[in-house]
């Protein structure tokens, strides 16, 4: 059984059409990202999800519930879930664990306030008021609110916008843990390394439509060729890089050969024949797949393309 | 489900919590009414005996009433803009929190805070300036502190979704606040007012709170029923209103509302 079930959803504002036709499914355990340029229509289908807003036509189905379901049903279901707004959302005068204890009191089947701290490494500073944390720090915080209820799905928007690297790869460390013991995760992000690195499947919004439904690395398939990349060796004084044969210099730009190569076998062979020729340094030549970014970009820039499966 | 009567009971130890820890509240609810009351104690106490004990407990009403008044409805109206626009509301919003226990935890405290610093506050006149005291003045106190801090804190909640930004807030709730209780006799009565404005201060919620709890302070005065009905008329149409119109989003930033119209214009 999908953990959401999204189908036909479109929201509008007046005449305006923030989403359209929207249909897909997450299931549970896996990261599903759900990505798109400013304006696709994410923080929309996002917000709908997490019963902030209504749709203006379509069903959705979060844990078998519609999220607008009020009473004793909503309670129910919203202790099932977890989110990460796209913002930090604490009060500042709490201490880590005043604020994990203080929601925590809200969930049947709570964790321990101490195990969210182990979790998401804040020990150290669970006596420390929030607003003397970093920026990283308190979306740890944020993050150990969203999971302290041990949430069926977790809804994270933009978890890692503003963090350091180190911090962000921290973050991936405990939302893979999470995974891993049965949570799902619906992510939004601009971080497309992050959807490689977490997700099990992409959707990707344009214009309110969903115009790639697949897991990354069948996006990445899809991106188009493998890509050769060479810098070019800098000459001593006086001498010049012997001539690349035709074909491959037309690739060059800025001292930098950047093939997109249909078939890699013979254009390295091309390569690696005029090398030896020359007698050049081979040193930092790259051979490599299409990126999810290179997919992404084609998606979201091409009119029509679309990709499901 | 966790019951909603432990949820709520966090609530309110939530909301102390951050309240107790706001040094802006504690200043204006408490520390600025108990100085001001030390200042006027030495000119209560050159009048006659009788005189001096009407006018030590009307003086120490109107501080009260400012205590109360930057309590329940400066700091907590202003309070809850910045929890709104912070995201914080919204974060409580997608929590298993019945959304009136939210509100029924943040009025609870708000009313105990100010039902404190209105103890201490009379304490303060019992201890400095011989304010007879007695049970029954305690109870009306109590009473009149309660209704006047909930009428205050339901209207401050009401006109929330009237102020859309957290460092408009303060200035805007100071504007309808100071006047209120200067014209209301916070600071002492002010003779000379046109009659007009003497009467619509009697139905505006400082006023009626001053006088209820001078009465309660007066062991010969019974508190006036006139004074609490309006105090809860403004209580209730406070709650109303603000289960009608009140927001728990932030305001949509003004850069966003104007690209959603462009979008919206190249749409049409």
């Amino acid at each position: 059984m999908s953990a959401i079930v999204v189908e036909d959803l479109v929201k509008r504002y007046g005449g305006f059409t923030a989403v359209e036709d929207v249909s897909f499914t997450a299931a549970p355990g896996e990261v599903t990202a759900l990505l798109g340029p400013n304006g696709a229509g994410k923080t929309t289908t996002i917000e709908i999800l997490e019963g902030f807003q209504a749709p203006t036509a379509g069903t959705i189905r979060v844990l078998g519930t519609d999220p607008r379901a009020g009473g004793r049903a909503g309670q129910s279901w919203r202790a099932r879930i977890g989110l990460v707004l796209q913002s930090t959302s604490l009060d500042a005068q709490l201490t880590v664990t005043e604020a994990l204890t203080l929601f925590g009191g809200l969930y049947p089947g709570r964790r321990r306030a101490g195990e969210v701290l182990d979790v998401i490494d804040m020990a150290a500073d669970a006596r420390t008021r929030i607003g003397a944390l970093s920026g990283g720090q308190r979306r740890r915080v944020d993050l150990g609110i969203a999971i302290i209820g041990q949430p069926e799905m977790l809804f994270l928007d933009e978890p890692t916008t503003g963090l350091d690297p180190e911090a962000r790869r921290r973050l991936w460390s405990v939302i893979e843990n999470l995974t891993a013991s049965g949570t799902g995760v619906l992510l939004t992000t601009h971080y497309l390394d992050e959807a490689q690195r977490l997700a099990s499947r992409v959707v990707v919004l344009a214009d309110g439509r969903v115009v790639a439904d697949a897991s990354p690395d069948k996006l990445r398939a899809m991106g188009g060729v493998p890509v050769i990349r060479y810098r070019l060796p800098v000459p001593p004084p006086g001498c010049t890089v012997p001539d690349l044969p035709a074909g491959l210099a037309d690739h060059v730009a800025d001292g930098e050969l950047t093939l997109p190569s249909a078939d890699v076998t013979a254009d390295l062979a091309l390569l690696t024949g005029w090398a030896r020729e020359n007698q050049v340094d081979l040193t930092g030549l790259e051979v490599g797949s299409p990126s999810l970014e290179d997919a992404y970009l084609a998606l979201t820039s091409e009119e029509g393309a679309e990709i499901h499966g | 489900m966790v019951s909603d009567g432990p949820m709520v009971a966090g609530q309110v130890r939530y909301q102390l919590t951050l309240m107790l820890r706001t040094p802006r509240t504690l200043m204006a609810g408490l520390i600025l009414p108990g100085a001001l009351l030390a200042l006027q104690l030495g000119r209560v106490q050159h009048l006659g005996q009788g005189a001096a004990a009407d006018v030590l407990a009307a003086r120490v009403a109107g501080l009260v009433v400012l205590g109360a008044m930057s309590v329940a409805y400066l700091s907590h109206a202003s309070g809850l803009v910045v929890a709104r626009e912070d995201g914080v509301l919204r974060r409580w919003r997608a929590t298993p929190l019945p959304s009136w226990g939210y509100f029924a935890g943040r009025i609870v405290a708000t009313v105990l805070l100010a039902d404190a610093a209105a103890l201490i506050l009379v304490l303060v006149g019992v201890a400095m300036a011989g304010l007879h005291l007695t049970a029954g003045a305690i109870g009306g106190l109590l009473l009149a502190g309660s209704l006047g801090a909930l009428a205050l804190a339901a209207a401050g909640t009401a006109v929330t979704p009237l102020l859309t930004s957290a460092q408009g807030a303060n200035p805007l709730l100071t504007l309808t606040y100071l006047p209120l209780i200067i014209f209301s006799g916070g600071f002492g009565g002010l003779s000379g007012l046109p009659h007009w404005l003497n009467t619509l201060m009697s139905y505006l919620p400082a006023q009626p709170m001053i006088d209820a709890v001078t009465q309660a302070l007066q062991p010969s005065a019974g508190l006036s029923g006139r004074d609490l009905a309006v105090l809860g008329a403004w209580a209730l149409g406070g709650l109303l209103l603000s289960v009608r119109f009140f927001r728990w989003d932030p305001t949509r930033p003004r850069h966003a509302r104007s690209a959603r119209a462009g979008k919206l214009a190249r749409s049409v």
